[in-house]
């Protein structure tokens, strides 16, 4: 057996101070070691009183009193964690429990230990106190953790991943069916870091489209590091996931305004130039004609200089009725795209130009076996048709009947339509870059006004499309549309 | 007055503008002849003609070109022109004429040597004289 002065080395060295109250008067010991931490108690209050007023700090005062007051009870059972304020000032925390009393020892003999936790306490705070950062943020901005074993093939997903693959909470991910959350399209990239990731330890940080659980594709920016064994094998891969699908949405839109701002700007200077050559050359005839009215004498010539302003008012009404034409053509974003069939466009065409067809014998043959339909508006492609057409026509080969072969079909997933003609065709060394522009004619042709192909080219693009042409001279020309 | 221009060229697709260059000349008496083409094909080919025969007393004196035409626009014959234009012992002043304020047709223009000057149509009168005055002064 310990006597009390081995018993109290021991209690000293693990930091552990008690009290022995005689639970008949109450009375109150502190043992050497509670003194040497809290200090000597004054003598002038109860050791009791002193203690909650001075010592304990008041947080505690109401249940540990209650505490104390238990211990006279039947089967006291005290265990509570508290703040003592050492002799330093500073408050510690402690665990305060009551020394379970055996059977008829001591029975009128209380002992409260008081056991150091501060340290054990301050590192639990950190804990949680970073647990809790940690899951603010991950919270605040989707970020998901994750675990890929790639020893035994297993996959270990967070809270909040699970969240952010709209996956329940006990979902357990099949290491064998990893690649349908991510898109289609995207299969093959993630495959391909974390082969990387797993057999050469290279580190990943990229920007990739997931799949939820249920279908819904978004953006995540996924960040992976390999994980080795302390024989330097990778034995995992660990990383997380953030959901920037928002971000991304925003960047991609902001790309697409700025695409639909450019294009608009490039519409708004090839109009400034149709005013600048057009409009002012009418305005310019007319001062030309005021200047030699003046100068003009015989009311012969008066007359005849009159007669020009007549050409002039009519020329000004033409090309101002162009630009309206054009102007009105280029206000689409106010349409609506519908379900719109091929063959019945271009028969609202062939109708609109039958008298032309028959005319010049043309022939037109189509195929929309391929792609019968596209989500479009219906004026866009009759006008898009109408002007190929009647370019094709207008454009053919002396001495050849017009044939013009029209075919639509998917490819990549695209939508594609291919005009093509046995016409003249155009030197495209000579023509290419102004072939879509405006009053460009490349046929020493009367007909030609130059305006269709710029309208066709701004239909196009307009509703998000391209359009590209191949051509021979003498051979023929092709036009190809993609929508 | 100078010397009065022999031969004037305008190459040009408005029709009442050249009807009304042509009055221009006529009342002012500013040249005795007049050559006319309605695009720049028609005048290269001219001048391709007088090239191969040798006729350089049909060369016109100054030349109005027009930038906005069909076939051939203004640019196109100037490409075309400088290739030959040396060809010539005869000194040819050549206006860029056109409705077009734009500063980027005005930049371009004046980076052809051979290009006098640029002109934004409507041109008033007295710069007519001026410029049939000065040049053959």
């Amino acid at each position: 057996m310990l006597n009390d002065l081995q018993l109290n080395s021991i209690l000293e060295d693990f930091d552990i101070a008690y009290w022995k109250i005689n639970t008949l008067t109450n009375e109150i010991t502190w043992s050497e070691h509670f003194e040497a931490l809290v200090g000597k108690p004054s003598t002038q209050d109860s050791i009791f009183n002193y203690f909650l007023n001075n010592i304990l700090h008041k947080d505690y005062k109401y249940d540990f009193r209650t505490a104390f007051e238990s211990l006279s009870s039947e089967t006291p059972q005290i265990s509570q964690e508290i703040k003592l304020k050492l002799q330093n000032d500073k408050y510690r925390w402690f665990e305060c429990r009551n020394l379970k009393s055996k059977e008829n020892s001591n029975k009128d003999t209380a002992v409260l230990l008081f056991v150091n936790i501060h340290q054990s306490k301050r590192d639990q705070y950190t804990i949680e106190e970073n647990f809790f950062y940690y899951r603010e943020t991950a919270e605040m901005t989707s970020t998901g953790g994750w675990y890929i074993d790639t020893l035994h093939k297993a996959i270990y997903w967070d809270d909040v991943t699970k969240k952010i693959l709209d996956c329940p909470g006990d979902y357990q991910v099949d290491y064998e069916e990893r690649l349908r959350f991510y898109a289609t399209d995207h299969q093959e990239k993630a495959l391909s870091m974390f082969t990387k990731c797993e057999k050469y330890g290279i580190p990943f940080k990229t920007e990739i489209k997931m799949v939820t659980l249920y279908g819904r594709e978004f953006w995540v920016r996924a960040t992976g590091k390999p994980v080795y064994n302390e024989e330097q094998e990778i034995i995992g891969i660990r990383g997380v996931f953030q959901n920037i699908d928002e971000n991304k949405n925003n960047e991609l839109n902001l790309q697409n305004s700025l695409d639909i701002i450019a294009a608009q700007n490039s519409r708004l200077f090839n109009f400034a130039h149709i005013v600048s050559h057009n409009l002012r050359s009418h305005s310019s005839n007319l001062s030309l004609v005021v200047q030699l009215l003046s100068e003009t004498q015989p009311l012969k010539d008066k007359m005849e200089l009159l007669e020009n302003i007549a050409d002039i008012s009519e020329n000004l009404d033409v090309a101002i009725s162009k630009l309206n034409e054009m102007v009105t053509h280029q206000d689409v974003m106010t349409k609506e795209r519908k379900s719109t069939s091929f063959s019945s466009a271009l028969d609202v065409v062939m109708a609109s130009v039958s008298s032309l067809i028959k005319r010049e014998g043309a022939t037109i043959i189509s195929d929309f076996k391929a792609l019968k339909e596209i989500q479009y508006i219906p004026e866009y492609l009759e006008s898009i048709l109408l002007n190929l057409i009647t370019n094709a026509i207008k454009y053919k080969q002396p001495g050849r009947k017009p044939v013009i072969f029209i075919q639509t079909y998917l490819f990549n997933d695209q939508s594609f339509m291919e005009i093509s003609d046995n016409g003249m065709g155009i030197d495209l060394d000579q023509f290419g870059e102004k072939m879509f522009g405006m009053y460009k004619t490349f046929h020493r042709n009367s007909d030609a006004k130059g305006i269709g192909l710029f309208i066709t080219k701004n239909q196009v693009e307009t509703l998000g499309g391209s359009i590209s042409v191949t051509s021979t001279v003498n051979i023929g020309t092709t036009f190809k549309i993609k929508f | 007055m100078g010397q009065k221009i022999e031969l004037a060229c305008i190459i040009d697709d408005d029709k009442i503008y050249v009807n009304l260059v042509r009055k221009i000349i006529e009342i002012k008496h500013l040249s005795e002849n007049l050559l006319i083409f309605k695009n720049g094909l028609e005048a290269l080919d001219y001048f391709k003609v007088i090239l191969t025969n040798m006729t350089e007393d049909k060369l016109p004196d100054i030349i109005f070109l027009d930038l906005n035409m069909p076939v051939m626009d203004g640019w196109e014959f100037l490409g075309e022109f400088i290739k030959i234009k040396n060809n010539f012992d005869k000194k040819i002043i050549l206006y860029v004429v056109s409705s077009s304020i734009d500063p980027r047709d005005l930049e371009r223009a004046k980076s052809f040597n051979l290009v006098t000057d640029y002109l934004i149509k409507p041109i008033e009168l007295k710069k007519f004289e001026q410029i049939f005055d000065r040049d053959v002064a």
